[in-house]
């Protein structure tokens, strides 16, 4: 079942588009992480779909209804981490989440045993006591983090979790959503870091109000490279392999060849495209059969590639169909 | 330090300054509605201020007559109606004091002043009249206004009534009689020298005697014609006199003939008869003391109401200004401190309803602005003795319904105010307002145009006044200062509750 979904969403301020025409269904138990540049729209799509801003257009729904007919008890199966940190720095760390705990409805006893469960997986029960405003900002993250999580929603909205976070603590965050995730929840999560995007399980790629591109991050990837890298080292100068390279043209599409030098001599660095590197390598190789192959990778071009090429592909098609 | 790395530092030091300057330059251009309330704000108040304040008014008490239709009381105020509004408002006459004086408590009226049905009873009986004047007010500075009006009104009647002449009628009896008695000694002295009465100095004493006798005659001419005649024998006395003239002047007839016709002349001892009987006749006109021919009238003046010392009567007030500002100030900052830093997001995809965040915070900061300001009327009565007449329970529930109003107030300002820089300085915009027009400079009830108007909507102008009244007039709430309050309250709180659940589009 889907936990959310949206048609035809236009969101428009005063009489300028910011979302234009996005369709989008996340399902149930996945980790949807929307990408894009600042200023796309990620975060009002998100408050479109929290209920915060209304659509100008078409359907939204969530949970199977649209936000703007969200009863009390739908918001209870909903959690959000807004972007910034917005509990109360003069209260403790237990206090601020005792006081959200309270606005979701949990009884004494329950938000009692929930407010320490809550702590202790964010790793901050230790730091109960001490003032939010006297706590770093990674653990005012995840004490926010912590208010999202308090009441045990079903679907979590979390908005750019890692802005301004060290990598270490990136990571820990991306554990917890996965740890999330394989506890039945559904996260809708923001980021600006693409590189993030690898970790969810589908991405959604959305620039100037538009989704670009949507599916795995494997699907993107290949939809921006037009397939997947293999990457060879060859002996010899690229003059001296011109039957090797004839050969692999039939398998894919050779990227580029470039002439290297290491301690054993001349090497040629060839990237051939392939639409499925696994199904690809052993024909390549057969292909390359009387070749002195070197060494054979398969290369994941970063997400920041990917999302260069495929921003770049749309700002091309635009201009071409302008 | 040489000079030159002196001049680089103030050179650098004067680019930073520059640079903050410019900062909060842009910065305050960059919030256009916080300029209009920094600029119109005051501007307004101070428009208002002069608009409405009317210093005349305030110290010219609205006085009610009280006086008995078609008594002689009712013929002096119309002949002296000038006197008696010139130095007040005049609200009307009733002949009903007890009606009058139920006015004063409701405060439609300052004073009351009471004629008597009969004032010259008591003149004539040698005693000033008395104007009787009541008046209510617990106000120190303003509250004099009363006694000093009602003295001034008692000289100018005094006075008016001297210069037209009823008091002096009194006065040219008192005349009349020393100046038949000087006759009466003239003629006795004419009578035992007949011979010098021939005399170049006998015709000097009567043409003396006939300058009192004409004098008198004028005198009693006007005493007959006054309004309120001072006795029924002037006509008499005026008969006695025009009868002396005449024999008077045979006698000065006579005197131009010689000593012979003088002795012959019965004149003399008929006129000397003639003054006897006029002796008699002014006998029975009063003799009234000096001091009540000047000052016919004069007034005593009873305050309803217990004024206490400077102090006491300010402290209400203050309590009341009080309680609006830190409730005003501490609801504008917790709404607007949310919005601004995000939480009304985190609120609004929770299950938490606008109303119900509403009553979460009213809740804390009623219990806080009243808890606190409870302290501060604990510290009042205890440490610089400031009476509740109308008892603790009865204070504290009009201090409550105060916090009430202010709070509500206070949340709408935060609805509406876009940073706290503004709700802070509408809080204090309305601090000021307060002070000058809900009652606590200067009298509410003489506030006027706009004043007025905004009067209505703070907190403060019924607070003020329902804490003066339980704190020293020892009375309940009065009904229509609830009513103000719960008013302000329902508004206000509504209006908030609709801005802050109406939905971001």
């Amino acid at each position: 079942m889907a936990a959310i979904e949206v048609e035809n969403l236009v969101k428009r301020f005063g009489g300028e588009e910011v979302l234009g025409g996005l369709d989008l269904t996340v399902e149930e138990g996945e980790i949807f992480g929307l990408i894009g540049p600042s200023g796309s729209g990620k975060s009002t799509f998100m408050r479109t779909l929290t209920g915060y801003l209304t659509p100008s257009e078409g359907k939204v729904e969530v949970l199977g209804k649209p936000p703007s007919k969200f009863a009390p008890e739908d918001r209870r199966r909903m959690g959000f981490m807004p972007q910034g940190f917005v509990l109360y720095g003069e209260l403790s760390v237990r206090q601020n989440l005792n006081f959200v705990a309270g606005l979701y409805g949990l009884k004494f006893g329950k938000r009692r045993r929930r407010v320490r469960e809550t702590l202790e997986f964010v790793e901050l029960w230790e730091h109960r006591r001490k003032t939010a405003a006297n706590v770093s900002g990674g653990m005012q993250r995840r004490l926010q983090l912590a208010a999202a999580l308090v009441h045990e929603p079903e679907l979590l909205f979390v908005d750019e979790p890692t802005a301004n976070l060290d990598p270490i603590l990136r990571r820990r965050f991306w554990e917890e959503f996965r740890q999330l995730r394989e506890g039945g929840r559904t996260l809708f999560v923001t980021t600006q870091y693409v590189g993030e995007a690898e970790l969810c399980d589908r991405v959604g790629l959305l620039s100037g109000g538009a989704l670009v591109a949507l599916g795995t991050p494997d699907e993107l990837r290949r939809r921006a490279f037009g397939g997947e890298l293999v990457q060879l080292a060859l002996s010899g100068s690229p003059s001296h392999l011109k039957d090797s390279l004839e050969a692999l043209e039939p398998l894919g599409r050779v990227v580029e060849v470039r002439q290297d030098e290491d301690a054993e001599g001349a090497v040629s660095r060839v990237r051939l495209l392939v639409e499925d590197a696994d199904a690809a390598l052993p024909k390549v190789m057969e292909a390359l059969n009387g070749a002195d192959v070197r060494s054979v990778d398969l290369p994941k071009p970063s997400f920041d590639e990917v999302f260069f090429r495929l921003v770049e592909r749309t700002n091309g098609n635009d201009k071409a169909a302008g | 330090m040489n000079v030159e790395v002196l001049h680089w530092y103030e050179e650098k030091d004067q680019v930073r300054i520059g640079a903050v300057a410019a900062k909060e330059f842009w910065g305050l251009v960059r919030q256009p509605q916080l300029l209009l309330l920094l600029l119109i704000g005051p501007i307004l108040i101070m428009v208002a201020f002069g608009l409405s304040l009317d210093v005349q008014s305030i110290l010219t008490p609205r006085a009610l007559v009280v006086v008995e239709p078609g008594s002689e009381g009712a013929e002096l105020f119309e002949e002296y109606r000038y006197e008696f509004t010139n130095r007040t408002t005049f609200a009307g006459t009733t002949d009903d004091p007890e009606a009058a004086r139920q006015q004063l408590l409701r405060g439609e009226v300052d004073a009351v002043i009471s004629i008597p049905s009969d004032p010259s009873e008591a003149i004539t009986s040698g005693e000033q009249a008395v104007l009787e004047v009541t008046y209510n007010s617990i106000n120190p500075v303003f509250g004099t206004a009363v006694p000093r009006r009602v003295y001034g009104l008692v000289l100018d009647l005094n006075q008016s009534l001297v210069q037209q002449g009823i008091a002096s009628n009194i006065g040219d009896v008192r005349s009349a009689q020393e100046q038949v008695n000087y006759l009466d000694r003239q003629l006795q002295n004419a009578n035992a020298t007949a011979e010098a009465l021939a005399s170049e100095e006998g015709r000097s004493v009567t043409a003396d005697l006939d300058d009192s006798l004409s004098e008198l005659e004028r005198t009693l001419e006007v005493l007959q014609d006054a309004p309120n005649e001072t006795g029924g024998d002037t006509q008499t006395a005026l008969e006695r006199v025009r009868q002396g003239r005449e024999q008077l002047a045979e006698v000065r007839e006579a005197q131009e003939g010689g000593v012979e016709e003088v002795e012959e002349l019965a004149g003399v001892s008929e006129l000397e008869q003639t003054v006897d009987d006029l002796q008699n006749a002014l006998s029975d006109v009063p003799d009234a003391p000096p001091e009540v021919l000047a000052n016919p009238f004069r007034s005593e003046v009873e305050n309803l109401a217990t004024p206490p010392g400077i102090v006491g009567f300010y402290a209400p007030g203050v309590l009341a200004l009080l309680i609006q500002h830190i409730a005003v100030s501490m609801a504008s900052l917790s709404v607007i401190r949310e919005r601004l830093q995000g939480a009304y997001e985190f609120f609004e995809v929770s299950p938490l309803g606008a109303g119900e965040l509403l009553a979460g915070k009213f809740l804390t900061y009623f219990g806080l602005v009243l808890g606190a300001n409870l302290a501060v009327a604990a510290v009042l009565t205890v440490f610089l003795g400031i009476p509740i007449g109308g008892g603790v329970f009865v204070m504290a529930l009009a201090m409550a319904l105060v916090t009430v109003a202010s709070l509500g107030l206070g949340f709408l300002v935060s609805a509406l105010a876009r940073s706290q820089l503004q709700a802070v300085q509408v809080a204090m915009l309305l601090l000021i307002a307060s002070v000058l027009f809900a009652g606590f400079l200067f009298p509410l009830g003489d506030m006027q145009g706009p004043a007025k108007a905004i009067a209505y909507f703070l907190p403060a102008s019924y607070g003020i006044r329902t804490l003066q009244e339980v704190m020293i007039r020892g009375e309940g709430i009065p009904l229509f200062d609830v009513a103000g309050l719960l008013l302000i309250a329902a508004v206000s709180l509504v209006l908030t509750r609709y801005l802050l659940g109406r939905k971001k589009t």
